[in-house]
């Protein structure tokens, strides 16, 4: 199938939603390239794959990153759009900030469908 | 929905057991639903001073993931002649308790701090429970700092004692400001009583511009206090006493925070 049958035999919305969503997984990847890119590579590679999100870690965290990683805390479990709304920030601020902080380790991500939810490992 | 209120300081002996206990007692007398919990699990207070010797699990256990917090809670309604109102979650105070706490991880630290998190739903939401109230160690150590991470307001003990001041505004900056907490000042063991009723005004003032940050209750210091050497819930012993009527002022503004 050609991508003009392709988008004659769908409906418009659903032909948007598509690109929306790729558009959203295309973002979320250029954020970690570029968190990745901040931290330089022998940084990424300093820093452990699984740290503990202690107090005494939050407390020595940047408080951008602070505020992100509480709300985190607070939900045990979190979409990047649940923490936008806690934090009253955006939710692309705040889905880059949580994939700095699984860069960092204290983070880790899972992939439901569509959704991508970030959470403490215990 | 309920809220959990930390007793926190910079240094020791400013009065936070003294605060917690009577605070937690004075609010259930008023009709809330209240939880006190020691989470000073290096130097216990509650079980002595409530005199619980044997408990089949203890606070701490709640926090090493052993148990469920309904198994700690002890119901001493009783003992204040109310039903249903006051329960209390004793930490350790075996050497062994001690020891073990003293040995814990980062990690643990971490697990102990997602449970305290948990008491938000367990208690508040699930257990219709007004307040709860930690009992807290004091500075900058691991216990103290999960309190006050889970609690929605600090109350911090503090004296006039020049060592004091400057710790005191210094945790208030370095510690309470980070977690975006509402921390208010308790002023304890003033012994200028008259100047604490006449001079309101200028206490405030006076705390305001030394910590920017408002004065809930200012306490004298009390004889009869130390008199009774902990070995009863003063509020309710005392029911007339000066220190009893602060207490009751002081759970009356927490009401409106
Ligand atoms: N306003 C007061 N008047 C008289 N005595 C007081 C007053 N406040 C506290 N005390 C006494 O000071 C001592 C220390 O109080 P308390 O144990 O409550 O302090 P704390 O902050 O819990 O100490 P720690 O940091 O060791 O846990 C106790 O003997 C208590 O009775
Ligand atoms: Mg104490």
């Amino acid at each position: 199938m050609s991508s003009s049958e392709f988008l004659e035999s769908k409906k418009p919305l659903q032909v948007l939603e598509k690109i929306k969503e790729s558009l959203e997984r295309l973002n979320e990847k250029m954020e970690i390239i570029i968190e990745l890119q901040k931290h330089g590579q022998r940084d990424a590679q300093a820093i452990p794959s699984e740290a503990p999100l202690d107090v005494m870690t939050l407390l020595s965290m940047p408080d951008h990153l602070r505020k992100t990683a509480m709300a985190v805390c607070r939900m045990g479990r979190a979409t990047a759009e649940e923490v936008a709304q806690q934090t009253k920030r955006a939710r692309a601020v705040e889905s880059a900030y949580l994939n700095q902080l699984v860069i960092m380790g204290y983070l880790k991500k899972e992939r439901k469908g569509r959704k991508a939810y970030f959470y403490i490992e215990k | 929905m309920g809220k959990i209120v930390a007793v926190h300081s910079y240094k020791g002996g400013t009065g936070k057991t003294l605060i917690s206990l009577n605070l937690a007692v004075t609010l259930a007398k008023m009709g809330k639903k209240v939880c006190l919990m020691d989470l000073d699990f290096r130097a216990p207070s509650l079980s002595i001073l409530l005199k619980i010797e044997k408990a089949q699990y203890w606070l701490n256990d709640y926090l090493n993931g052993s148990c469920e917090i309904d198994k700690v809670m002890i119901d001493l309604s009783l003992r204040i002649a109310e039903k249903d109102r006051f329960y209390v979650c004793p930490a350790n105070p075996s050497i062994e308790a001690i020891r073990d706490i003293t040995a814990r991880d980062r990690k643990w630290e971490m697990r102990a701090l997602g449970r305290l998190l948990f008491l938000r739903n367990a208690l508040l939401k699930d257990r219709a429970f007004d307040y709860v109230v930690f009992d807290t160690s004091p500075g900058l150590q691991y216990s103290a700092i999960n309190a006050i991470v889970a609690a929605d307001i600090v109350l911090v003990a503090t004296t006039l004692d020049s060592s004091d001041v400057e710790g005191t505004r210094m945790i208030l900056h370095g510690l309470y400001d980070l977690f975006e907490k509402k921390a208010e000042i308790v002023l304890n063991k003033v012994t200028f009583l008259d100047s604490v009723r006449v001079g309101r005004e200028k206490l405030q003032k006076m705390v305001k511009d030394v910590y920017s940050a408002p004065l809930l209750e200012a306490i004298p210091c009390f004889c009869e206090i130390s008199k009774a050497e902990g070995k009863n819930i003063f509020v309710h012993e005392k029911p007339d006493h000066p220190f009893t009527k602060i207490m009751y002022e002081m759970a009356t503004k927490i009401e409106k925070l």
